[in-house]
C-alpha cells in the first residue's frame, strides 16, 4: 500500500481530504490520494461509492464541501478554460446531442477545447470502428460511448479523466480502448479512470484506489493486488479420502473455503481458494494421485471484495 | 471573458506553472476553430425551430391583417364589437380595433404574435441552460475549454439574436401589408412597437433562462417565463377594467409595452431601453447563478 503524498509537485492530481455532501447524503467522506504524472490510475468501487463525484469535482462541475483538489498543479476551484483544454473528460452518464452527426458533434467540442490535429479524429474513429457520419441518436450505446472516448482523446490532453470508460463496449473494443490508454501513457499523458469492476482496467492501471462509501479504503499497485489475489482451485484425486485430503490441504498457507467430497465416480474432489504463494500447494499436490486439477487465474475482483470484508476461513467435509 | 490561467492569480507554491503543461505542443496541422462556438451552435442546432416560429408568425400576420379592409368597410363589424361585453373588449384590447394601428396592435402584437413569441422565447430560454443541464449535456460542455459565464452569455446572445430576427420578420411583413390592407401605419411607430414586442419577448425569455439556471430544470425555466407572460397579460386585462385596478398595469410588463397604444400614439423609447436593459441585468444574474452552482446534481 503506497501512502499518498498530497501536493507532490509531480502529481497530476492531488486530492486532499475531499468532502462533498448533497443535502443529507454524504457522497465523499474525506478522500485523499495522489496520481503521479504519466501514470494510469484506476478507482474502483461499487456504484454510489463516490467515483463520479470525485471526477466531477476535479472538473469543477461540482464544488467540494471541504478539502481540495489540485489538477495539473492548479486548484480545481480555480480551474479555467485553459486548464480544462488540457483535460479530456468522459462523463459516466454520457448524454450526447442526437440530431447532428458524430463528426459534427466532435467538431463542436474541438471548437471548445481544441486544437485538434487534422485527421486525428478519423484515425481514432477507425481504431474504434465508428461511423462518424451517422446521426448520433441512431448510434447504439456502445457507439455513443466510442464517440465520448474520441471526444476525450482527440485534443491529446495532458490528463484524461474517464468515468466508466469501458461501459457498453464489447470485449474487442475494450482491448482497443486499453491499448489507447497504454499509448497515452507512453506519450506522457496521465489517465485517471474508474470502473465498478477491476477486471476491466487491471491490465491498464498502474495503481488502483478502492473506494467505498465516499472513502478510499486502500491504494495498491495492481501487482500488489495480484500477490494477495485469490485463485480458485479444483482437484480430483484417487486413493485418499475426503477427510485426509482436507487435513493435508488445510495445513497449506493461503487455503480457504475448503470443501472436500466424494464424486459419483468414486474419486475425491476438493474445492478451495488459494491466496499468495502457490509453491507449497504444488509440492503437496505432487504427493497425490491427481486425476484432474484446475487452478484459475487470480480473481482481483474477489481480492478487492476481500479487502472490504476480511478473510473468511471455513472447511466443509462431506464424506 | 478572460481566458488567462486562473491558477496563476491566486499564487501559492503548489499552483506554480509547470513546464510539463506544454508537453504536448499544439499540432501544426490543427483544424481551424469556429469563433464563439457556443453562440453559433445554437443556430446550427435550432434553425429549424427558428424557421418554424417565423412561419407561424407569418401565417398569423397573413391571416389577420388582410381582413382589416373588410372589417372597416362593413359598419356591422364595429357594431358587433360595440355589442360585445365591454369587459371582453377591454381584455382583448379591441377598443381601438376600428383603426389600422389599433387592429394591428390588438391582433398581431397584442395577441397572436405575443402568444407565439412568448412560447418560443420561453422554450428557448428554458432549454438553453435548465434543459441542457437536465438532459446531462451541459456537464460535458462545461468540462471543455469554456467558462460558465461564456456559456450563459453566448446562449443569451443567441436568444437575443433569434428574437431580433423574428421581430425583423414581423416588421417587414406588417409593413409589406400596410398598403394592401389599408392599415395606414407610421413606419417609425411600427419600428418602435416591434422593438417593444421584441423587448417584451426578450424579458420573458431572460426570466426563463434565469429560472432554468436556478433550478437546473427545464420546467423551472418554463414556469418562470410563462408566469411573467401570463401574469403580465392578466394584470393588464384586469387593469383595463376599471380605474380602481389600473395600478396593476405598473406590475405588468405587457402593460409597460402596450398600454399607451404605441402603434398609434408612438412608442416610449424609455420602455424599449427598460426591456433590453432589464434583460441584460437578468442575463448577468443568470451568469452569476450558473457560476455558483453544482451542475447536474
Amino acid at each position: 500500500m503506497s501512502s499518498p503524498t498530497p501536493f507532490s509537485p509531480d502529481a497530476a492530481i492531488a486530492v486532499t481530504d475531499l468532502h462533498k455532501s448533497f443535502g443529507r447524503h454524504q457522497a465523499l467522506n474525506g478522500v485523499t490520494f495522489t496520481v503521479a504524472r504519466g501514470s494510469v490510475f484506476g478507482v474502483i468501487g461499487p456504484n454510489g461509492a463516490g467515483k463520479t463525484t470525485i471526477m466531477r469535482a476535479l472538473l469543477d462541475i461540482i464544488r467540494p464541501s471541504a478539502g481540495h483538489a489540485t489538477v495539473l498543479g492548479i486548484d480545481s476551484r480555480q480551474a479555467g478554460p485553459a486548464l480544462r483544454r488540457r483535460i479530456g473528460y468522459l462523463p459516466g452518464e454520457l448524454i450526447l446531442e442526437g440530431r447532428v452527426t458524430g463528426r459534427r458533434l466532435l467538431r463542436h467540442y474541438a471548437d471548445l477545447s481544441g486544437p485538434v490535429s487534422a485527421g486525428y479524429v478519423d484515425e481514432l474513429a477507425d481504431r474504434l470502428t465508428l461511423d462518424l457520419d451517422r446521426a448520433v441518436r441512431t448510434l447504439s450505446k456502445g457507439n455513443k460511448q466510442k464517440l465520448g472516448i474520441i471526444q476525450a482523446f482527440m485534443h491529446r490532453p495532458l490528463l484524461l479523466v474517464l468515468d466508466e470508460p469501458t461501459s457498453g463496449l464489447d470485449p474487442l473494443m475494450q482491448q482497443e480502448f486499453l491499448a489507447m490508454v497504454q499509448e497515452a501513457r507512453g506519450l506522457g499523458q496521465t489517465v485517471f479512470l474508474s470502473s465498478h469492476v477491476i477486471s476491466e482496467i487491471q491490465q491498464a492501471a498502474d495503481e488502483v484506489a478502492i473506494l467505498r462509501d465516499g472513502r478510499v479504503i486502500t491504494v495498491n499497485t495492481v501487482d500488489e493486488l495480484r500477490t494477495s489475489a485469490i485463485r480458485h482451485l479444483r482437484m480430483n484425486v484417487t486413493g485418499i479420502g475426503p477427510a485426509e485430503l482436507a487435513a493435508g490441504l488445510e495445513r497449506l498457507p493461503g487455503v480457504g473455503t475448503l470443501e472436500c467430497s466424494v464424486t459419483p465416480s468414486g474419486s475425491t474432489e476438493a474445492l478451495a481458494t488459494l491466496a499468495g504463494q502457490i509453491a507449497p500447494f504444488i509440492q503437496f499436490a505432487s504427493t497425490l494421485q491427481l486425476t484432474d486439477l484446475v487452478l484459475e487465474e487470480p480473481d482481483l475482483e474477489e481480492s478487492v471484495l476481500r479487502l472490504y470484508v476480511g478473510p473468511q476461513a471455513s472447511v466443509v467435509v462431506h464424506s | 471573458m478572460s481566458t488567462t490561467e486562473p491558477g496563476t492569480r491566486s499564487g501559492g507554491p503548489q499552483q506554480a506553472e509547470r513546464p510539463t503543461h506544454s508537453a504536448l505542443p499544439e499540432p501544426a496541422d490543427a483544424l481551424r476553430r469556429t469563433p464563439i462556438p457556443l453562440f453559433t451552435k445554437v443556430f446550427t442546432d435550432s434553425w429549424r425551430s427558428l424557421v418554424g416560429w417565423g412561419a407561424g408568425l407569418a401565417a398569423a400576420i397573413f391571416l389577420y391583417l388582410p381582413l382589416f379592409p373588410s372589417m372597416t368597410g362593413d359598419a356591422g363589424m364595429q357594431d358587433l364589437i360595440n355589442n360585445l361585453p365591454p369587459e371582453l373588449t377591454r381584455t382583448l384590447n379591441y377598443e381601438q380595433i376600428g383603426t389600422g394601428a389599433g387592429y394591428t396592435q390588438a391582433t398581431v402584437f397584442g395577441l397572436i404574435g405575443f402568444v407565439l413569441m412568448t412560447i418560443a422565447t420561453t422554450s428557448w430560454g428554458a432549454a438553453a441552460l435548465g434543459g441542457d443541464e437536465e438532459s446531462g449535456r451541459l456537464e460535458l460542455t462545461l468540462a471543455h475549454g469554456v467558462t460558465r459565464v461564456q456559456v450563459a452569455v453566448q446562449r443569451f446572445a443567441a436568444m437575443l439574436v433569434k428574437i431580433l430576427l423574428l421581430a425583423a420578420l414581423v416588421f417587414t411583413l406588417v409593413w409589406l401589408l400596410n398598403d394592401s390592407a389599408q392599415l395606414q401605419l407610421n413606419a417609425g411607430y411600427l419600428l418602435g412597437t416591434t422593438l417593444l414586442f421584441a423587448g417584451l419577448s426578450l424579458l420573458i425569455g431572460s426570466v426563463a433562462l434565469l429560472g432554468g439556471a436556478l433550478t437546473g430544470r427545464r420546467l423551472g425555466g418554463v414556469a418562470a417565463g410563462a408566469s411573467v407572460a401570463v401574469i403580465g397579460y392578466v394584470f393588464n386585462a384586469l387593469g383595463n377594467q376599471s380605474s380602481d385596478l389600473e395600478w396593476l398595469h405598473a406590475l405588468s410588463p405587457y402593460s409597460w409595452a402596450y398600454s399607451n397604444d404605441p402603434l398609434s400614439a408612438g412608442p416610449n423609447t424609455g420602455t424599449i431601453v427598460l426591456f433590453f436593459g432589464a434583460s441584460l441585468v437578468l442575463a448577468a444574474v443568470t451568469a452569476l447563478v450558473l457560476r455558483r452552482r453544482d451542475i447536474g446534481v
